[in-house]
């Protein structure tokens, strides 16, 4: 994909920036969708509707993960540009930002599913 | 000079004009907007990082949790405390610089300085500005009581 052998270091960027990307698309839908407030709560109401579907869920679990990923691999970023004595574990740190991104993502993945999944109102 | 651990980029020069995390921008050289910009995305990072996860979980997960769901009279009831809608505007205006700053220095990478960057960073900084009009208009203006009155669809 990328032509060469890929590192670590340019998996966390190029993570970073799609994610980051991503959360800004989102950002601008957000703000249209929530100016339907100003039409009243039949419009509103209909509009959240349309976010009520497996599809739309699954996109909600993707801008969880990126915006965790994001603000953990960012945490990472300010830590090792102001501190630069510890980008000596730079290898944990991008391995712990990745394990912690997951770990994060399995409680709330699953809360945010459970609405949607075969496994609800049992 | 021997190795010190596991470095990762050459250690020349002024310190803080390494790039250590290689995640970023080294730190621009010189004082003006880019080195405003550098400092501002770390430190917006930081408020983002508690202001959009928090609002992300409330929203997503104890929202779920608590089997309530989205709409007019919950927005009504939140929008109902200025605490809420101060934390909703500072989210909206951090998130929006951040976000297009960032998309800003993407763009810089991949078009090179010319016609093009200026019209695709044109539209982008136009866009954004748009944007962050509507959103602080609708949280700042929002109102149960008139917001029937206003839609065409009502």
């Amino acid at each position: 994909m990328f032509g060469y052998r890929i590192s670590w270091a340019q998996l966390a960027w190029f993570g970073h920036r799609l994610s980051g990307i991503g959360v800004l698309v989102y950002l601008f839908m957000h703000i249209l969708e929530n100016a339907t407030l100003a039409f009243g709560p039949d419009v509103y109401n209909f509009t959240q509707t349309l976010f009520r579907n497996l599809p739309v869920r699954l996109g909600e679990i993707l801008l969880m993960s990126a915006l965790v990923y994001h603000s953990l691999n960012g945490l990472r970023v300010i830590v090792m540009d102001f501190w630069p004595s510890t980008t000596r574990w730079y290898r944990p740190l991008t391995y712990g930002v990745i394990i912690a991104t997951i770990v994060a993502m399995i409680p709330m993945g699953l809360i945010m599913i459970t609405p949607y999944a075969p496994w609800h109102r049992i | 000079m021997a190795a010190q651990g596991r470095r990762i980029w050459p250690v020349v020069g002024d310190p803080m004009r390494r790039n250590p995390s290689r995640a970023a921008r080294p730190r621009p050289a010189e004082p003006g907007l880019e080195r405003f910009m550098w400092y501002f995305m770390r430190i917006s990072g930081v408020l983002l990082l508690l202001l959009a996860l928090g609002h992300m979980v409330i929203m997503h997960v104890l929202v779920a949790l608590t089997g309530q769901e989205i709409n007019f009279a919950f927005v009504t009831s939140r929008w109902g405390s200025p605490f809420w809608r101060i934390y909703d505007l500072l989210l909206l205006l951090l998130a929006m610089i951040h976000g297009v700053n960032g998309a800003r220095i993407v763009i810089g990478d991949y078009v090179a300085r010319g016609g093009l960057r200026g019209l695709l960073v044109g539209i982008l900084l136009a866009a954004a500005f748009v944007w962050l009009l509507l959103g602080i208009l609708v949280v700042a203006t929002f109102d149960p009581n008139t917001a029937k009155f206003v839609g065409p669809f009502s």
